[in-house]
């Protein structure tokens, strides 16, 4: 049974995140940002709170960072749609429906032979901006070669493309996108407790 | 390799969440302001206080009265998360805004008031009009002034007229030096042709704590800003009050920009619109090669006013507050095209034309350059068609809208009912280091007048005024951040030794 507590979940998150950082962006690059989502109708307000606490679980980023209580980004709307697309999506909301410890609730959905792959393409969703089909994601879960090429993916928003949690671990920021004061590339990065507290 | 257990809110979130949580209080004011400041930035004794809500719980909205209109501008922001929103996603935010946005339409209405001093709407040209605030040398100064030819010293006070507008020059005639940032929109992204064929046009100015602060540090000149060491920090508004030790603090105006977009006005053929717009008397200046293609020369046009944009460093906004205003009827919105609710005249938009339109939000099919002659006509049939896009959340959408209407019939029956907010940008995490644009709420924001091609969503690439600004710099080798201003970087060479 998969054990699900923050620190491994965080570790097999940002080893996917890192892994996947130089090919994703390289992947996705030709239809990148080129226009915003159609704007879907708001999802109900309930079922985006248990999303974000699945979400927080599953990726080890607190609650308040992805839905801060003064929010203008709202990135967690763009995840929200592109994870509601997926044909699992009304199973894993029933299971976080009927669970109120986001923990457990994240244990079901990753112990799920067919629901894990859509709680991985979550967690690549808020590390990298980009939604890996699920389907995909079962597809390529082998050993070795068969992780290669690398699978079709999507950036979820042009949003998603600036929000990616691998930029802040990371210390950096997307191509093409930083919120940085001119001339920041002749400064060492921030210290990552900037980016992120780190609680051990 | 550091070992992460779980990521939690970072110092910079939180301290700005106590910031915007302390936004309403009093200690909201800074420490004390020192001599120095006070010579650039000093002491004002009627700042303007007065919140959107009574504070208390439940909410009640501040009664949009008459005694609004002589309240004066604000120093600062005034502004709570808790409000009259109490539920549904983001009260916080929402409450926030709406304090920002009421914030935005006292600074319209002070700045917009009567140079004499009368209540605003009641001068004496059609529809109340009257010479405004920021158009009194007294109060601001045109980007012209400050950024002078050769690099000079600028003064305060001094009217520069050219020699060749002098024999149309009289009493409230204002002087308005065309440069390509008078007819290009930023970035060159090309020129905003109204429905008769005139040019738009545009203009900076600024207030007078940020003149002297470009006068006191030598800003005004390439040579200056190359001298300057660190960073350049304008100075702050911020409202009277105390500070930790119970001590008075004084409160300060700050620097204030302004950029003002105008249509011109034909005296006969649009003779039925003079009492629809704020309009000015301008002696527009065309200083010749290499600031415009043709002059020199000087023409006399009739200005109205359809942009209106303000930005001002505040404490707890260092990013600077950003507030936008357009005359009503300048473009519909995409959602009034689509369902075809649309006013019968538009001063960028067709409403009329059913086929073979211009392509909307583009630029002249023409090639640059597109540096108008002197009479501002725009060569060729081309006409903008202008259409506001939707960039800003639902919720503000609506709450700004609410805002507007009882505004508005505040100002009934002058030329300013014609004027409407679009929002206000501000820093909803201003202390942040790993995002030093503080996290803009609204995200985008866009003037149709001022921003007409950077309408979208796109990060970057499209129109936010923290985002554009962010990226301004000084003529420091190597260039160093100006502080959300590009002012400085219309500094030219001096000429003589500084």
């Amino acid at each position: 049974m998969t054990d699900l507590t923050r620190r491994k979940m965080l570790g097999v998150a940002a080893a996917g995140a890192v892994t996947s950082l130089s090919t994703s962006v390289e992947a996705a690059a030709p239809g990148a940002p080129a226009t915003p989502p159609a704007p879907n109708p708001l999802p109900n307000e309930n079922d985006l709170r248990l999303f974000v606490a699945l979400s927080s679980v599953l990726t080890g980023i607190a609650v308040l960072k992805m839905a801060p209580t003064v929010d203008p980004i709202q990135v967690r709307f763009d995840y929200f749609n592109a994870a509601s697309a997926d044909p699992g999506f009304p199973a894993l909301l029933q299971i976080i429906r009927n669970d109120p410890n986001p923990e457990s609730a994240a244990n079901k959905v990753m112990n799920d032979p067919k629901l894990k792959y859509l709680g991985r393409s979550i967690i690549l969703a808020w590390y990298l901006g980009v939604w890996y089909d699920p389907k995909t994601l079962e597809r390529y879960n082998g050993p070795g070669d068969q992780a290669f090429p690398v699978p079709p993916v999507k950036v979820i928003s042009p949003t998603a493309y600036t929000q990616g949690w691998t930029w802040r671990v990371a210390q950096a920021h997307p191509m093409g996108y930083s919120e940085l004061r001119y001339g920041y590339w002749h400064n060492e990065p921030l210290p990552l407790d900037e980016y992120i507290k780190i609680v051990s | 390799m550091r070992n992460l257990h779980l990521l939690v809110v970072s110092v910079g979130g939180a301290l700005g969440v106590v910031g915007l949580l302390t936004w309403s209080a009093s200690a909201q004011v800074p420490a004390g302001s020192t001599p120095a400041d006070d010579k650039i930035n000093p002491p004002v004794s009627n700042c303007n206080t007065i919140p959107d809500t009574d504070r208390k719980t439940p909410a009640t909205a501040t009664p949009i009265t008459e005694d609004l209109l002589t309240s004066g501008q604000p120093c600062q922001q005034n502004v709570s998360p808790t409000g009259l929103v109490t539920s549904g996603p983001g009260p916080g935010m929402a409450n926030l805004q709406r304090g920002f946005d009421f914030y935005s339409w006292l600074t319209f209405i002070a700045m917009n008031s009567p140079a004499d001093g009368k209540v605003i709407g009641h001068g004496p040209r059609p529809g109340g009009d009257a010479r405004t605030k920021w158009e009194d040398l007294q109060n601001y100064r045109p980007l012209a002034d400050v950024m002078l030819s050769n690099g000079d010293r600028p003064i305060w006070g001094t009217r520069n007229v050219p020699d060749l507008c002098k024999p149309h020059d009289g009493p409230g005639k204002m002087i308005f030096q065309l440069g390509e940032e008078a007819f290009n929109q930023p970035f060159k992204t090309g020129p905003l042709i109204d429905q008769d064929g005139n040019y738009a046009l545009f203009d900076i100015l600024m207030n007078q704590p940020m003149f002297d602060f470009i006068v006191d540090k030598g800003l005004y000149s390439r040579q200056g800003q190359r001298q300057v060491d660190g960073d350049i920090q304008f100075p702050s508004g911020n409202s009277p009050g105390k500070d930790k030790d119970g001590k008075d603090i004084q409160g300060h105006m700050g620097a204030i920009m302004l950029k003002v977009s105008y249509r011109i006005l034909d005296p006969v053929k649009n003779a039925n619109l003079l009492s629809q717009f704020h309009t000015s008397d301008a002696l527009i200046y065309f200083p010749g090669p290499p600031a415009t293609k043709t002059g020199p020369a000087c023409v006399e046009k009739k200005l109205g006013l359809v942009g209106f944009h303000v930005g001002h460093k505040t404490k707890f906004a260092p990013q600077w507050v950003w507030t936008s205003f357009e005359h009503v009827s300048n473009a519909p919105d995409a959602a009034d095209v689509a369902s075809g609710n649309l006013l019968p005249r538009y001063n960028f938009f067709s409403a009329a034309c059913k086929t073979n339109c211009p392509v909307k939000n583009d630029t002249p099919p023409q090639p640059p350059p597109w540096d108008p002659d002197e009479s501002l006509k725009f060569k060729g049939e081309y006409r903008s068609q202008v259409i506001r896009e939707k960039l800003i959340p639902g919720f503000v959408l609506k709450e700004v809208a609410d805002l507007n209407t009882p505004f508005r019939a505040l100002l009934k029956g002058t030329v300013w009912e014609n004027y409407m907010l679009l929002a206000t940008q501000w820093p909803s995490d201003n202390g942040s280091h790993t995002d030093p644009l503080g996290a803009p709420a609204p995200t985008y924001l866009a003037n149709t007048t001022l921003e007409t091609y950077s309408q979208g969503k796109i990060p970057l690439a499209s129109s936010s005024c923290m985002a554009c600004h962010g990226n301004a710099t000084t003529h420091h080798v190597p260039a160093t951040p100006s502080d959300f201003t590009f002012i400085l970087e219309k500094a030219q060479e001096a000429k003589k030794a500084q």
